[in-house]
């Protein structure tokens, strides 16, 4: 579904995605892991194209979308979520998901009817916050949220897209333990189709969500194969897991 | 799911929107003498909402909006004295297409950049304006401008009179809501709900795919468009314009008026110009000194502590109202 | 005119720009804080040197001093109270704030002094021709090239030699880079503020002979201040230089071959500059 081959990137001296060759089909629940500045943000941004590669290619679908605008991408299915989160502070959680929506079902550029009377987009965001049990905070500002909270409409903005590929980045990191089964609640009820990528460093819950999991390390992928084959890599085991899984 | 219907219901008409109308009309009967200084109000009021678009909405900050209200005076005055055009409602057309043009080829441009450049680059297209109408006296007048321009009676029965500004204010008014009725819709619609993105996030906007730049021209020019309506209404009205329709002086004037009124919020245009201009007609005249002294502290207050003007304050008292009463 | 003269008169005009504009640029570029009140430090130093010398018997020199260190103690005291708490603010905020505070130094000022023009008395060995030997000059214009050259090589050496110096370069080009590296952010923000805005005042006293003196001289000359700045690049201090060098020229040049609104010509340079290079002729690219 979504492929990469030989993704270069540097900034300046530092190499942050070398010849990285990659594979997520479709239906795929892919966690790829790392230790702190593997670059697995870096390879997030290029896939979206936030940032461009120095060399090699992105492909969704077998197409080559390597120098496709970012919000060509979002239209043809790739959403993705924020490590740190990216929302409209000032406005409520309500009026988040609708802006969301609303570009997604391309009306967000229409200036006649008022916002509050497209029943389709307030419908869509009502369902949302119905999954990420959003309800009570609907007309809420996000600022006024914890941050746990914040999280939850930050992965309710990528739902809201209505993705064919869904990129998470770290998604649980900052959601307190009680509400993390929320989130992957969420998840679990996405439509069995759609491809998930998820950034994760809470070893439990990558082992309990993948079927796929690939390991990056300095830019370059480590190690790649089902929880079972990377849980036995020896070497996986020495260079990132070892702790984690011995405790 | 009270919150939720918030949205649903914002765009609806509220009795005390028509306040501003009522007092409109009654300003006109109730100080017939005013109505110079009125009718100077009501421009600055629509000048303020144009920026209100761009400032409050989209989140641009610029410091050259008064190149659009100059482009619009000009071209009035221009049209009047070069070519004989004098037909008032034509005028304010062509004025906000004049003023659209510039803004839209301005955006197009300048809208790539932000921040301190996005500064520098408004600020520049202003003076540059500013120098051509100041260096082409055979056009504009120069630095005297242009006196004494005529425009034909509105709708050939109401003629603008020098000294009694009763057509003048009644015309600003008229067209003032016209203006007004576009911004509001504009405003609550998926277009505004998506400006107010950009101005929150622009990282999230361009992730969730929206033609961030497009929006932001397409606020931009009809931001200008309105600004040069409200240009054209002040050359019509004092029947003059000259170089004090551009400059850094306007340009940040408007800004001061609408950051005080309160921006963002549709009315704060109207509270700000009212009550800035009437508190300056009143002080400014006897205290000049003392007038810059208030503002300028005024401004520093605003700026440290109550970030979004007298609206904005009535606002989060109401809030905290409620929150108490629950 | 003769091609010398009319250089000679660029550079000193220049250099007052240079003088005035070199602290905002490293103050920007350092705080990333839009400082629209850079001028009226400037202008505070100018009545400083006014003041100390008509009224508190000062010489020319002990005043100018004497103007750089009260200016740069006001600038600090306003910078721990006031700007640090909106480095993190909005730009519109920071617009707001410093234009409010122009005010508040226009308005002072004007209750204080008066709103008339005030003119800075030279000694006697400023005054007249110097004979350099190929041309005979202004004494005082060529007093002012040579104390913009002298200022400037002792802010680049400042910066290139300097541990303090190193330290804003660092933290010009990376912030939190510096700030992990353990530079006190704050204090180097306090004391670069400081010392951006005493030279600031130096020049607004220097160069009242060409830019004049009076309330609103920080309004009057925001936009050339902040065109030299954006050309010259943020936080560089050799560009900020030539800048100020090729617009000192350039306006005065076209103030005698087109003195009626030739100066536009700067402000097409600037748009056509800016769109080219967002960061100004010397300022780096990327990130
Ligand atoms: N815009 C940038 N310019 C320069 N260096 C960058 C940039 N973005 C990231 N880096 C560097 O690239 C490296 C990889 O960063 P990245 O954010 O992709 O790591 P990560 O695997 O997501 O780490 P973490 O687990 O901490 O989120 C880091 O060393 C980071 O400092
Ligand atoms: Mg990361």
């Amino acid at each position: 579904m979504l492929e990469t081959r030989g993704l270069c990137k540097s900034f300046g001296a530092l190499e942050v995605a070398r010849e990285i060759d990659f594979r997520l089909e479709r239906g795929a629940r892919h966690a790829l892991i790392g230790p702190n500045g593997a670059g697995k943000t870096t390879f997030v941004n290029l896939l979206t194209g936030v940032l461009l590669p120095s060399r090699g290619n992105v492909l969704l679908e077998g197409e080559d979308v390597t120098t496709l605008a970012q919000a060509k991408r979002v239209k043809r299915g790739i959403a993705r979520t924020f490590q740190i989160n990216q929302l409209f502070r000032g406005l409520t959680v309500q009026e988040n998901l609708c802006i969301a929506v609303s570009e997604r079902l391309g009306v967000g550029g229409a200036m006649l009817r008022p916002a509050g009377k497209r029943a389709d987009v307030i419908d869509e965001a009502s369902r949302l916050m119905e999954i990420l049990k959003l309800g009570e905070d609907a007309g809420r500002r996000v600022v006024e949220l914890p941050y746990g909270r914040q999280r939850l409409v930050e992965l309710a903005i990528a739902l809201g897209l209505n993705p064919r590929v869904l990129l998470l980045d770290e998604p649980a990191a900052g959601i307190p333990s009680a509400e993390s089964h929320i989130l992957l609640d969420a998840i679990a009820t996405l439509p069995k189709d759609i491809a998930v990528l998820i950034i994760e460093h809470d070893m439990d819950l990558v082992f309990r969500f993948a079927d796929r999991i690939t390991v990056l390390v300095s830019g370059a992928i480590f190690a790649e194969g089902t929880p079972a084959e990377i849980a036995a890599n020896r070497e996986v085991r020495a260079v990132y897991l070892g702790s984690a899984l011995d405790a | 799911m009270i919150a939720a219907t918030q949205l649903a219901r914002r765009h609806r008409f509220r009795w005390w929107e028509l306040l501003p109308w009522v007092a409109g009309i009654a300003v006109f009967f109730a100080f017939p003498n005013y109505l110079s200084f009125a009718t100077q109000v009501l421009i600055t009021i629509l000048f303020a909402l144009s920026l209100d678009l761009v400032l409050g909405y989209a989140g641009i900050v610029t410091l050259g909006h008064a190149a659009f209200f100059g482009a619009g005076a000009y071209t009035v005055g221009m049209l009047a004295m070069h070519w004989g055009w004098h037909e008032p409602f034509s005028g304010l057309l062509a004025a906000a297409l004049v003023a659209a043009v510039i803004g839209f080829a301005s955006g197009m441009v300048l809208l790539r950049t932000h921040g301190l450049t996005l500064l520098m680059l408004t600020l520049c297209t202003m003076t540059l304006l500013e120098q051509a109408a100041n260096m082409s006296a055979a056009w504009t007048g120069g630095f005297d401008g242009m006196p004494g321009l005529s425009f034909s009676k509105i709708l050939g029965l109401f003629g603008f009179d020098a000294l009694y500004f009763r057509s003048q204010y009644l015309y600003a008014l008229a067209t003032l809501f016209l203006c007004f009725v576009v911004v509001r819709m504009l405003v609550y619609s998926s277009f505004g709900q998506s400006l107010t993105g950009v101005r929150e996030n622009l990282l999230r906007m361009h992730a969730i795919g929206a033609p961030v730049r497009t929006r932001q021209v397409l606020a931009y020019t009809v931001s200008a468009a309105l600004a040069g309506v409200a240009g054209a209404l002040f050359t019509q009205a004092n029947g003059y314009v000259n170089l004090a329709v551009l400059g850094l002086e306007r340009s940040a004037g408007v800004m001061i008026v609408l950051i005080l009124g309160g921006y963002g919020r549709l009315y704060g245009a109207f509270v700000g110009a009212t009550a800035y201009m009437v508190l300056e007609h009143t002080l400014a005249k006897a205290y000049p000194t003392a007038w810059q002294l208030g503002l300028g502290l005024t401004l520093i207050a605003v700026a440290l502590f109550a970030r979004n003007g007298v609206i904005g304050i009535a606002d989060s008292l109401r809030r905290r109202l409620e929150g108490s009463a629950r | 005119m003769d091609p010398v003269s009319i250089l000679l008169g660029g550079f000193a005009s220049g250099m007052v720009l240079f003088i005035v504009s070199v602290g905002l640029s490293v103050t920007m570029g350092l705080m990333g804080f839009v400082n629209l009140a850079h001028g009226g430090f400037a202008m505070l130093g100018g009545y400083v040197i006014v003041l100390a010398m008509k009224h508190w018997g000062f010489l020319f020199l002990p005043s100018v001093a004497l103007a750089f260190v009260t200016v740069a103690l006001f600038a600090v005291v306003l910078e721990r109270l006031l700007y640090a708490r909106l480095y993190r603010a909005t730009e519109l905020d920071q617009v707001l704030f410093t234009i409010g505070l122009v005010f508040v130094m226009t308005a002072a000022v004007t209750l204080g002094v008066g709103p008339e023009t005030q003119v800075v008395q030279l000694p006697d060995w400023l005054r007249g021709q110097t004979d350099l030997g190929f041309i005979k000059y202004r004494t005082y214009s060529l007093a002012l090239i040579a104390a913009g050259v002298l200022l400037a090589i002792g802010i680049w050496l400042g910066f290139e030699r300097t541990r303090f110096g190193a330290r804003i370069r660092a933290a010009v080009d990376n912030r939190r880079m510096a700030q992990s590296l353990g530079v006190d952010v704050g204090r180097l923000f306090a004391v670069t503020f400081a010392i951006g805005s005493g030279i600031a005042a130096v020049g607004g006293g220097l160069g009242a002979e060409i830019l004049g003196l009076d309330p609103n001289y920080p309004l009057r000359y925001l936009v050339y201040f902040l065109i030299v700045v954006s050309v010259g690049g943020l936080g560089r201090v050799t560009g900020v230089f030539f800048a100020a060098l090729f617009i000192g020229v350039l306006d005065f040049v076209l103030k005698i071959y087109f003195p009626k609104g030739g100066t536009i010509f700067i402000y097409v340079l600037t748009l056509v500059l800016l769109l080219w290079r967002p960061r100004g002729l010397f300022g780096r690219r990327g990130a």
